[in-house]
């Protein structure tokens, strides 16, 4: 067998060299490398009848055989060339070329083509990647995953929110209850019952604002208290506050009836708090023009300021308890806001101005900040219930503080001229109105003249109203004389 | 003593008179959602519809407890919907911009 091995081997060399000069290399045969590599006669032990396909198969393991041979040399020449810093792909291409050149060009034709398919099969594979919602792997929906872990965060925070909220609200209620069960007779009413019942209980208006309406006490029609805590139950307003810290706060709007208090407008709060306010209220920016004053004048800390319409208004507010309170609790006081003619935050109206002037009403007004800073706990709301006695001792004050003549005279002409300034502004808006009441009044009477089907109270009608007008110019015209001669 | 016989019912403030004082986060939450929803659904875009799904979430954090329950929820379902309706028609995961 080893014998007729040796024998066979120079035959099919021999065999091979006629083809190899005509053979074309077909470039769909990938694999004729690795058959080679596998079994050298892998093709002759499958014959096909057809002899050229053999013949195009000769050439790889032609061309395999004696790399084959020359790989154990390559691998020495490859390892001191790659020493050398060389790619081992090219050393191969390049040893390629060597083992061609090697062969007689005068026995061998067409070995140029061969280098060009050795190198078309050198180029490299394209694998194309596996679409990723193919593969098993949970890996490539990390964008999904991130988002689905936002939301349960933003639901998390939103539970949390709430739920802190909801408790610092019951513990501001029980420290307040019981000052609020003794000085008026109905603490908590949503306003959907008919009946004055107390609910005893707040309000829920939003997740951060809690309400509570008191009514039922001497000196004052009702009193609404706003819990306006931070929106912690909102992610995104959490992140902000993180820029931007802000504190709850504690809104409380007094009503009052007429009688119940005096004509002024005051305001003491601190620096900020006043220059705003005395933009944006109605009442402020129309009594109280001048800038705000330190309230160091009257014994209160330097970062306060006051807004009055007269002195004397400041000297009857600010008594000995009230000075007190204000400098012990300044630093949870916002702002403290009386007046007589409240009517809320300025409207912007598109077109001008409003004919009429705003309702006011007596009101009190006070903003309290929660100490704490956002990061406020239960027992914080009970260091608010002194200012609780403050805003009950001064619903009795202003009752009682009454302007002498000249305050009142002065108060009476400062609204007397606000009254006029208005007036003026909307002379030629309210004269444009009068007008197309005047011509809506004369349609409407046309018309029920046209309607009127009876044509001998038409006519009457029609007569009635050419008198009246007739009168009208008359009148008219006697006025202009009348103006004329006093001219004169 | 200083209660009084006469007592005041609660009036719940109107809004219309004092525009300024109401908060427009929840309304504008809810349009941003919708029109998000939209985009997601009609130019199959995945992010709009998470997007709009993070919208209607935050308008429900920030809701009013008289606001209507009906418009929240439909806005939730929409964005919901957008977002089934993406990854229906292209179940690619998304890519990030980077």
């Amino acid at each position: 067998m080893r014998s007729l091995r040796l024998f066979l081997i120079p035959t099919l060399l021999l065999l091979l060299a006629l083809p190899v000069s005509r053979g074309r290399y077909n470039d769909d045969f990938d694999d004729g490398e690795d058959l080679a590599d596998d079994n050298d006669f892998a093709e002759f032990e499958d014959m096909n009848d057809d002899p050229v396909a053999e013949t195009e198969t000769m050439p790889p393991p032609r061309v395999s055989f004696p790399s084959q041979v020359d790989d154990e040399e390559d691998e020495d020449e490859a390892t001191v060339e790659l020493e050398d810093g060389q790619d081992g792909f090219e050393d191969s291409e390049t040893q390629d070329q060597d083992i061609f050149s090697k062969y007689d060009q005068e026995e061998f034709e067409g070995i140029g083509d061969m280098e060009k398919t050795i190198h078309s099969m050198k180029d490299p594979l394209i694998i194309h990647q596996v679409p990723a919602h193919l593969q098993n792997n949970w890996e490539s929906y990390y964008m999904e995953i991130l988002m689905v872990t936002g939301l349960l965060a933003y639901i998390m925070n939103y539970i949390i929110g709430k739920n802190k909220n909801s408790r610092l609200a019951h513990a501001w209620f029980n420290s307040h209850r019981e000052l609020l069960e003794s000085n008026f007779a109905l603490v908590g009413d949503d306003g959907t019952s008919k009946e004055a019942v107390s609910t005893g209980k707040l309000n829920q208006e939003n997740e951060h604002i809690y309400n509570l309406w008191c009514s039922g006490r001497v000196c004052c029609e009702g009193m609404l208290i706003q819990l306006k805590f931070l929106k912690r139950q909102d992610l995104l307003n959490v992140l902000a506050r993180m820029m931007r810290p802000a504190c709850d706060q504690v809104q409380i709007k007094v009503t009052l009836n007429d009688e119940d208090m005096d004509t002024f407008v005051f305001a003491v709060g601190t620096k900020k708090a006043m220059a705003r306010l005395q933009k944006e209220m109605q009442d402020l920016s129309e009594f109280c023009g001048d800038k705000p004053k330190s309230g160091a004048k009257y014994g209160l800390p330097d970062s306060l300021a006051i807004l009055s319409e007269m002195g004397e208004v400041t000297d009857g507010v600010m008594d000995n308890k009230m000075v007190h309170y204000i400098t012990n609790h300044a630093d949870k006081i916002e702002s403290i806001h009386f007046s007589d003619q409240f009517s809320g935050p300025k409207i912007m109206q598109e077109e001008g101005q409003p004919l009429k002037l705003p309702e006011t009403k007596k009101t009190l007004l006070f903003t309290f900040n929660v100490p704490g800073m956002g990061n406020t706990s239960p027992k914080d709301m009970d260091t608010l219930l002194p200012l609780m006695n403050m805003v009950i001792y001064s619903i009795d004050k202003v009752k009682k503080l009454r302007l002498n003549r000249e305050g009142k005279q002065k108060a009476d002409r400062n609204r007397a001229r606000v009254e006029e300034n208005f007036l003026k502004q909307t002379h030629a808006q309210r004269q444009e109105a009068a007008q197309t009441r005047r011509e809506e009044k004369k349609r409407a009477e046309k018309e029920r003249i046209m309607n009127e089907e009876d044509p001998e109270r038409q006519r009457r009608l029609e007569e009635a109203a050419q008198r009246r007008e007739q009168k009208k110019i008359e009148k008219k015209q006697m006025k202009m004389k009348q103006i004329k001669v006093k001219a004169m | 003593m200083c209660f009084s016989n006469l007592l005041r019912l609660y009036k719940p403030p109107s809004t219309e008179t004092n525009p300024t004082l109401e908060d427009p986060t929840p309304d504008y939450m809810n349009l941003l959602g919708m029109i998000f929803s939209m985009c997601g659904l009609m130019l199959k875009l995945k992010w709009c519809a998470w997007i709009a799904v993070y919208c209607s979430f935050i308008s429900f954090a920030n809701s009013r407890s008289s606001e209507d329950t009906k418009q929240m929820m439909s806005s939730f379902m929409l964005s919901i919907s957008a977002v089934v309706m993406s990854y229906l028609q292209n179940p690619q995961p998304m890519s990030p911009p980077w």
